[in-house]
């Protein structure tokens, strides 16, 4: 019965969708909303929670994607799908490039560093308004042609799904474990073989080809690019969502964004005081529960269907198959 | 040495921390068979000498060669992959992955490796060094001695040609030592190649068969076990006399 929580999981993603068109567009649009964040969430944590690179450029490369599909298209006239995908290969070119300056760096520099370069990227796009429209904002052309954003939601949750199962494959397969040791320990990960350069290198490009897939689908959905699609509010946002979530585990961090973006909505009424009451929530978070809050409620949900067994095999276990890198 | 394949050479090895000279043109060769010890006082240079052999810290003169290859600016995960493996004088693991985990990351980082072949390999070497019940354990929760002979288990994954140990019987159980030492003796009888750093010379005398002294950044003795501790020179700079 170890299938049985993907079991739920697809059962229960089944049933939202079906009923998917009860909600009114309101609700439907933070959904989507929700699910954009989903993405940013998952591949910041593979980022942050699995190689320990502690980056705060994740949403200037949502921005980076966004304005590439969205000024592609419109220069020549490209398929929206491939704008996105440009925007795609644009992201991981350049977090490819960031991760190889970033090499030597770790914890507070690496931070700095890519808090500088985020800035960089935002400041440029507000000031090279003949290019991006600057402040006024950058009109996109819609992805679907629907009058209603049920379409969009659809989209947004095949994206979504294809993130996390790539990303899954990735943190299930040998460059996963990598990935964890030099976390855990970056010499010893090189003393073990492992080639530290070339994993943090493609950690930065992998995450950052999905922000840059996250803001692609988000400058056709929403209809303009702004500069503040990357700033640092917006950083702090994905932050919070993947610490209170967990950031060690892609599903988790999902469920972080997914339960601050529905709380922020849903607390609207009281203004900018919901802004502080998540802020306490993350120091709480921090400093009794820094696996997160999803986490505990995820790792239960986990050991559905789990037959009484001993604590020892109970734990992770050895992939039984064969993974390639 | 004569006859016998050269590993690991270090030709004239200086490293300058600020105005401290840490090794001061060190010659150092590790031969295929060796059960090198390496000893000397606190500060003497040695982990600064490890650390260079094994590609975790660059010279500032002198080279590394490993089998005859120049290794300098090479990452250490290329002596890695060339045979050279070593464990760290405070102990380094992967701490919240498992004791499998931890043996299957250098398995795996060898070319051709596959996940089954490397996990029945580690549960060999984990069965060698007593630790198959704890397989599952997340490392960090192992006795200090357990994370001691884990730390070689996973440069055993590696299948290396030399092992560089830096003080693996520091703050270990006797009972644990004794099972390291024999761990050791074994293993070189099975044609592993040691190089065992450590302050405890009652440890280092009972398996070594080559002693390398160190004093203040230098080499000042090589050779058999016997005639090293009678060195006049060894005494004055190890033993204070």
């Amino acid at each position: 019965m170890r299938g049985l929580p993907i079991a739920i999981v697809l059962a229960a993603a089944a049933l939202a969708l079906a009923n998917a068109g009860r909600l009114n567009p309101y609700w439907t649009h933070v959904a989507i909303i929700a699910m954009y964040y989903g993405i940013l969430a998952a591949s910041w944590s593979l980022l942050a929670g699995y190689v320990g690179l502690f980056s705060l450029s994740h949403m200037a490369f949502a921005s980076i994607g966004g304005y590439t599909s969205a000024l592609l298209i419109q220069w020549f006239r490209l398929p929206i799908p491939l704008g996105i995908v440009a925007g795609v290969v644009m992201c991981c070119a350049l977090g490819g490039a960031i991760g190889w300056v970033c090499l030597r760096m770790s914890g507070p520099y690496l931070a700095i560093f890519t808090l500088g370069f985020s800035e960089i990227v935002r400041i440029t796009i507000s000031t090279e308004d003949e290019v991006t429209a600057g402040m006024a904002g950058l009109h996109t052309h819609s992805l679907l042609a629907s009058a209603t954003r049920l379409p969009y939601l659809y989209v947004a949750f095949a994206l979504l799904a294809l993130s996390l199962l790539l990303m899954g494959l990735l943190v299930r397969s040998r460059w996963g474990l990598f990935f964890r040791a030099i976390r855990e320990d970056e010499q010893a990960a090189a003393a073990s073989g492992v080639a530290v350069a070339r994993c943090r290198i493609v950690a930065f490009a992998v995450a950052s080809g999905f922000a840059g897939l996250a803001g692609g689908f988000y400058a056709h959905y929403i209809g303009i690019m702004t500069p503040s699609v990357g700033d640092l509010d917006e950083m702090a946002k994905l932050l919070v969502m993947t610490v209170i979530g967990g950031m060690e585990r892609l599903p988790t961090a999902v469920g972080g964004a997914f339960v601050v973006e529905f709380l922020l909505e849903w607390l609207r009424e009281y203004g900018q005081w919901r802004l502080p009451v998540f802020g306490i929530v993350l120091l709480l978070t921090m400093r009794f529960a820094r696996n997160g809050l999803v986490t505990p409620f995820w790792l239960q949900f986990l050991r559905l269907g789990e037959a009484r067994v001993s604590p020892l095999s109970a734990a992770p276990t050895v992939p039984d198959k064969e993974s390639g890198t | 040495m004569s006859g016998r394949a050269e590993l690991v050479r270090g030709v004239g090895l200086v490293k300058r921390f600020g105005g401290i000279v840490a090794n001061d043109a060190v010659d150092f060769v590790v031969a295929e068979g060796d059960l090198l010890g390496l000893i000397g006082p606190n500060g003497s240079g040695k982990t600064t000498l490890i650390n260079m052999l094994t590609g975790h810290l660059e010279p500032d003169g002198g080279d590394v060669l490993v089998r005859g290859q120049r290794m300098s600016g090479r990452p250490p995960n290329v002596y890695a992959a060339m045979g050279v493996a070593r464990t760290f004088q405070q102990t380094q693991l992967f701490g919240r992955m498992t004791v499998l985990e931890n043996m299957l990351v250098p398995g795996l980082a060898r070319s051709h490796s596959t996940w089954d072949e490397v996990a029945r390999r580690a549960r060999r070497y984990l069965d060698f060094l007593s630790l198959s019940d704890v397989e599952q354990l997340p490392a960090k929760n192992l006795s200090g001695g357990q994370q001691k002979l884990l730390e070689l288990g996973r440069c055993l994954m590696l299948e290396p040609a030399v092992l560089f140990l830096d003080e693996p019987f520091a703050g270990v159980h006797p009972r644990l030592r004794d099972k390291l030492l024999d761990r050791i003796r074994e293993l070189h009888q099975g044609g592993r190649t040691f190089v065992v750093v450590d302050h405890d010379m009652e440890s280092i005398l009972r398996i070594s068969r080559r002693l390398v002294v160190m004093a203040r950044g230098s080499k000042i003795a090589d050779g058999e076990p016997d005639a090293v501790r009678a060195d006049q020179a060894v005494l004055a700079a190890y033993a204070g006399l």
